[in-house]
């Protein structure tokens, strides 16, 4: 994952910089570790830095950015300074680009081992762009022969704006708008929800797999990119974690979903118990609706000290406990002398879990029915999520008993991969369900 | 009996063909400022003629006029009404459908048109402020942080608007600077208007589905016809900068979704709301300047959360595209009504429609709407035999036509394309048939909405109805529609509207 965005305004009067930081702090969620955002007025002005966004790009830089369109990112990737996105391809024809998921082979383009991921990339950008006589064309081109899960923002220096998806959709990018003279091209609705108008029908649509959105100087028009695709491989796990709950995903409400994994979560696993409690942020609405459907009350289990960490995204073991210990200070009054069932949404390596559950007991918890909003997770990502190596997943390797044990929870249980896909409502065969599958659509 | 036509667009193509369809076997003359080879094509085959020249030159209309002395003139665009050509060939005792330089005030100057609106205190007035500079303006803007439409306080075409919403304190410096550049645009390129005393308009920004409300009116009374719906904005999911309109849909009196459907943008009961507003703008006008309004009056309005049916501005003429929609499906013969017009006996007649969908898209060269330089000169091809055969009438708009050349482009919309069906998107698809006949053929781009018309697009409209509906009749039963109460922490209550 990562959350990219691209801000097109048809006036060149705007001043776009603090539109596109504002922006990228509403894809925060996609990614903790860089930013960086690239605005384009006469000329090209980069910021990028470690760290939060609001650190990575300062108000006092944004008032030197100028410009009417930008494109920008939020990664969790930790990555040394110069390959944080946008990327920038010097030379003839100048341009700025980023990429949420993965490219995994370009055609005609022998991967060089030695290099880099971004250097690969880099490489057999600049190289197809010499060849090329029209920047427009050539990247579109360039695009074409890009084999992955992606969706990509790039921004040409004569003031054209390019966003697309692979064929396959398995990233997300949706178009939405500032009032009328700008366009908005992000990761999750959300990001238009927060720069954008209040016009009461989100006016943010999907941009459909292997369509490529082209914006200049005096149009707006969408055009194919990959021919002859209509097999879709959404990612399902957008659905479980990755998106923020307000964001429409493939148009379809993340909010809504996460509120039947609850109840499907119940119908499969009920529970003897007095309250139900979400690990928060992304457990609670699944534990709002589980807790409906049982007819438990559901209640704050947690407060939080510091910043709003995605623990699991974080790259080290030391931030991800950190993370959890800091943001999951157990409210004594909440679980003293009862029968809990604690929501997560998923389950990667299980120790934040047993920390959780540890806390938990330890403030008197009676006992701590564990479920889980997702299927287990046993493979790697293909497209750029972060899954740690096999031998580390939990869910590939114990039971669903053994995990109980080892959590210290009085039962356990993970949402059926059915479950799942009857909670998103799309048929299994337009979902990439590899982190849980080890099966992956071909790319 | 012979009409002479005054304009040369897309909607006086749509004008001179309903009018060469009458039974009183109309010979059409036209004048107008480029070619259009529609306009010109009726005209040779009625035994009329095309006139080239300035349609807002009152002494040259007039000549003209005297040497073919017809039964009447019929006026298209709006600024030869601004312009008295109606005033003065009614002088010269030539009756005119087209509004006279007095009644036409409600289109021309934005301002006067709110001012009405207070005066007679009708509903769908919204706040405005109007201002002579663009000093006068500045204390205002600097206080003031709202959601604002920015106009020229006359109309120019439909240029200069700017909506701009003003919500997230943390994006206002940047909202604030532009709102003062472009009231500064505004009153700058105004300077090229001298009939009005107003430069600049803010109104409050108002949210909802627009539409266009055209209606016959001899000043006695009102006839109107179905709801069009019209998009400005140039290009697809509403983006990009207004255009004098990329494609309007109609359906029933009430923006139907089908001729069979329930469901529609509008309710009858918004529809006949609206076509009162139009009435006592009508009233008041007329009563404000003692001149008889002859011709075609529109709203253009919205829907809004505020108050409902709402102006947004007037036109004293027909909508383009809009006129696409409804004349083609006119069952009364135009002559007819004209005459019923000019004769004040409008009353006698009864306004029928046929009871179709009709969907209109415009082709429009790139640049178009805001680098017409880019956009013009560009030669035009279009198959009009392939066009027909799909069953889409085509209507010409912008183009220059030249004896033995291609007709090559004005700047504005090239062509405009009418799908008439049983549903909308029906006829939207139709319609969108006829982009694969036109092309200009130095290989510059044309460009069109494909998302005009289609369910997608119109179940969002709708949903946007709903919700202002939702708002607006929660403020009727409370009492307080087109009332802001505002608290002023220190101040007390203060009530506006």
């Amino acid at each position: 994952m990562t959350g990219i965005l691209g801000i097109y305004a048809f006036d060149e009067r705007w001043r776009i910089a603090s539109f596109g930081r504002y922006g990228l702090l509403a894809l925060q969620h996609r990614g903790q570790e860089n930013a960086g955002l690239v605005t384009l007025g006469k000329a090209f002005q980069e910021c990028r830095g470690q760290g939060w966004v609001e650190d990575a790009i300062s108000e006092e830089r944004i008032r030197e950015l100028r410009g009417h369109i930008c494109v920008g990112q939020v990664s969790p990737n930790e990555v040394p300074e110069e390959y944080i996105q946008p990327l920038m391809l010097r030379g003839s024809k100048p341009l700025a680009f980023t990429l949420d998921g993965r490219i995994l082979r370009i055609e005609g383009y022998r991967w060089n081992e030695e290099l880099g991921y971004e250097d690969n990339i880099l490489k057999a950008l600049s190289e197809h762009m010499e060849g090329e006589k029209d920047a427009l064309e050539g990247l579109k081109s360039f695009m074409a022969r890009c084999r992955g899960g992606f969706s990509f923002v790039a921004l040409l220096s004569d003031g054209t704006m390019l966003a697309g998806r692979d064929p396959l959709g398995v990233k997300p990018l949706a178009l939405g708008k500032i009032g009328f003279d700008a366009a908005v091209v992000a990761s999750e609705t959300c990001a238009t929800d927060t720069i954008g108008e209040r016009m009461p029908v989100s006016p943010a649509e999907n941009i459909e797999p292997g369509e490529l959105r082209v914006f200049t100087p005096l149009s707006a028009r969408s055009e194919g990119l990959f021919k002859g695709c209509s097999r879709r491989a959404f990612c399902a796990f957008e659905y479980v974690y990755l998106a923020r709950p307000d964001s429409y995903v493939n148009d379809i409400p993340v909010y809504g979903i996460r509120k039947a994994i609850g109840e499907i979560l119940f119908r499969e696993a009920p529970a003897e118990a007095d309250v139900v409690i979400g690990v928060p942020e992304t457990a609670i609405p699944f534990a709002y609706s589980y807790a409906y459907k049982s007819g438990l009350p559901v209640e704050k289990g947690f407060e939080q000290t510091g910043r709003r960490v995605r623990s699991a995204i974080k790259p080290t073991q030391f931030e991800r406990l950190k993370g959890v210990q800091l943001k999951l200070n157990v409210i004594s009054e909440a679980v003293k002398g009862r029968r809990i069932v604690l929501i997560d949404d998923s389950v990667v390596r299980g120790n934040t879990l047993a920390n959780i559950v540890y806390l938990m007991k330890e403030k008197g918890a009676k006992e701590i029915h564990v479920r889980i909003g997702s299927p287990p997770i046993t493979s790697p990502c293909p497209f750029g999520t972060e899954v740690p190596p096999e031998d580390e997943l939990i869910g590939r390797h114990l039971s669903e008993e053994r995990i109980a044990e080892v959590v210290g929870a009085d039962s356990f249980h993970y949402l059926t991969l059915g479950g799942l896909c009857e909670a998103i409502g799309l048929p299994r065969d337009s979902l990439c369900l590899g982190c849980f599958t080890g099966i992956y659509p071909e790319v | 009996m012979k009409v002479l036509l005054v304009g040369n667009a897309a909607r006086e193509h749509a004008i001179a063909e309903t009018l060469t369809l009458s039974q009183r076997s109309v010979r059409l003359f036209c004048i107008g400022e480029l070619a259009n080879p529609g306009i010109i094509r009726l005209c040779q085959k009625t035994g009329g003629e095309f006139f080239r020249g300035d349609i807002n030159d009152p002494e040259f209309v007039a000549k003209k006029a005297d040497s073919i002395s017809p039964d009447f003139v019929f006026v298209g665009p709006e600024e030869p009404n601004f312009h008295g050509i109606p005033d003065t060939l009614e002088d010269r005792g030539i009756p005119c459908i087209g509004a006279k330089r007095a009644v036409a005030e409600i289109e021309m100057s934005k301002a006067s048109m709110r001012d009405l609106q207070w005066e007679y205190r009708m509903p769908g007035r919204l706040w405005y402020k109007k201002f002579r500079s663009f000093e006068e303006a500045v204390p205002y803007i600097k206080e003031y942080a709202e959601s604002i439409a920015l106009k020229p306080a006359r109309q120019a075409g439909g240029k200069g608007v700017k909506v701009i919403e003003d919500f997230q304190v943390y994006l206002q410096e940047e909202k604030r600077e532009l709102k003062f550049d472009h009231a500064k645009t505004i009153v700058d390129f105004m300077r090229a208007y001298d009939d009005v005393e107003y430069k600049l308009l803010i109104e409050e920004r108002v949210w909802g589905p627009e539409y266009t409300l055209q209606c016959f009116t001899d000043g006695r009374c009102v006839k109107p016809m179905p709801a069009v719906q019209d998009n400005k904005h140039s290009f697809e999911g509403d983006l990009g900068p207004e255009s004098g309109g990329m494609g309007s849909i109609a359906c029933g009196p009430n923006l139907k979704v089908a001729v069979d459907s329930e469901e529609s943008i509008l309710t009858m009961e918004e529809y006949r709301a609206s076509v009162e507003i139009v009435e006592r703008m009508i009233d008041a006008i007329q009563r404000k300047t003692g001149e008889r309004y002859h011709g075609v009056v529109a709203g253009q309005m919205m829907l809004t959360s505020v108050w409902g049916p709402t102006i947004i501005e007037m036109y004293s003429r027909f909508g383009d595209p809009e006129a696409v929609n409804v004349l083609p499906i006119l069952k009364n013969d135009l002559v007819d009504v004209c005459e019923a017009i000019i004769d004040e006996r409008l009353n006698t007649v009864k306004l029928e429609f046929e009871d179709r969908a009709t969907v209109v898209k415009a082709a429009a060269p790139e640049g178009y709407p805001e680098r017409r330089d880019l956009a013009k000169g560009h030669p035009v091809f279009l198959d009009e035999e392939a066009v027909s055969r799909l069953g889409v009438r085509y209507y010409w708009a912008s183009v220059d036509a030249r004896p033995g050349e291609p007709p090559r482009t004005g700047g504005s919309r090239i062509a405009e394309f009418l799908g008439i069906g049983s549903s909308i998107a029906e006829a939207s698809d139709l319609a969108e048939g006829a982009f694969a006949h036109i092309e200009l053929k130095d290989a510059w781009r044309i460009f069109h909405r494909k998302d005009i018309g289609t369910m997608k697009t119109l179940e969002r409209r709708i949903r946007l109805a709903r919700l202002a509906r939702d708002i607006y009749t929660y403020k009727a039963r409370k009492g307080v529609l087109g009332k802001r109460l505002i608290w002023i922490p220190g101040k007390g209550l203060m009530e506006a509207g």
